[in-house]
């Protein structure tokens, strides 16, 4: 759902503060030279999400980029942890995380954790920022249950935000109604999100 | 079970970066890829310590070195996809794909591991390129993941 942009639009990232978060130095050193170019000032960066959780208490920030796997706490253990431990709205903190190859087993655990957004590598800088502007621009309503706290993971059909140039008349308003059938059963979920391998 | 709630929150990134100024997407793109570009030479360097640390692996078939494996490949993947390395990515991410599933299975299969880190390289010492014969390696690849797992 990349927003279109012409060279000639503006992007303001003066004033926010980003948390970058990966456990390889190197990958973080990147990730900082890459935001920094798209004009932001202060960031702030951690090579443990264990390490990140104790930043976050201590100081908001406005956006975070975190890498799925890491040891000790991984990408989405962090994820669930500020979406359900911290307070609002610190707790509502757009989060973008960064994908390399996703191991069977946590397949489930990216689509529950409640990030903003999933960005899969290879990252290049356009894509990275088409996925902050676009969350700057992000309507979907922030979701509170027993097993699910983050923005609405319901996004397929809503299009671009409203105002913003490629919407159609078609798309679908941000509001998600009231459910009108009964829940899927969990194993029927997990069958749909379940891997299966396809001859290209 | 409580019932869900919803609420619309306008997060303090979307409030700063609609305050008017900034740079043009066109020079934040530019710079960002400008200091992509500054770390290319380093990234390229580690990336050839860790495949090298796969194939030292792949020669001596370590038992307890299987789960080792995936993590040094998912490392070089991250790092091969901050740049623009083609069919040394794709590769790559097959062999991350079929660690992880073998792992599963608790079937590992030394010749397919071995047969990727080969190609890795081969794929390395080309520059990365996408061409004929790095397309031809690359389906090579794909017949034996489908074997695996």
């Amino acid at each position: 759902m990349a927003t279109p942009s012409r060279s000639t639009d503006r992007v303001n990232l003066e004033h926010i503060t980003v948390l970058l978060i990966d456990d390889n130095p190197q990958a973080l050193d990147i990730l900082a030279s890459v935001v920094q170019g798209f004009g932001v000032r202060e960031q702030m960066r951690s090579t443990s999400a264990l390490e990140a959780t104790h930043i976050l208490k201590r100081k908001p920030v406005d956006l975070i980029l975190v890498d799925c796997a890491m040891p000790e706490m991984d990408g989405y253990d962090f994820v669930k942890w500020l979406r359900r431990e911290m307070p609002s709205p610190a707790n509502a903190t757009p989060v973008i995380m960064l994908m390399g190859h996703a191991a069977s087993s946590k397949v489930c655990a990216g689509r529950d954790c409640g990030a903003s957004f999933v960005v899969t590598k290879p990252i290049t800088p356009t894509v990275l920022l088409q996925r902050i502007r676009w969350l700057a621009r992000d309507e979907r309503e922030f979701v509170t249950c027993e097993t699910y706290v983050g923005p609405d993971r319901r996004v397929r059909n809503l299009g671009p935000p409203r105002d913003t140039a490629g919407r159609r008349a078609s798309d679908l308003s941000a509001h998600v109604g009231e459910a009108t059938e009964g829940n899927m059963d969990q194993s029927a979920i997990d069958d749909l999100m379940k891997p299966r391998r396809v001859a290209i | 079970m409580s019932p869900p709630t919803r609420v619309s929150i306008r997060s303090s990134l979307s409030r700063k970066m609609a305050v008017p100024g900034g740079r043009t997407v066109a020079e934040a793109l530019e710079r960002a890829e400008k200091g992509l570009e500054s770390h290319r030479e380093a990234g390229l360097v580690t990336m050839g310590l860790k495949l090298a640390w796969l194939e030292a692996a792949v020669a001596s078939r370590a038992a307890d070195s299987t789960g080792e494996i995936y993590r040094v490949a998912a490392d070089l993947l991250d790092m091969s996809g901050f740049f623009e390395t083609g069919p040394f990515y794709e590769a790559t991410f097959s062999l991350c794909d079929i660690a992880d599933r073998m792992q599963a299975a608790g079937s590992w299969d030394w010749p397919s591991i071995e047969v990727h880190v080969r190609s890795m390289r081969l794929i390395m010492a080309d520059g990365c390129r996408e061409s004929e014969p790095s397309r031809t390696v690359l389906k090579g690849l794909l017949a034996v993941a489908r074997t695996v797992g």
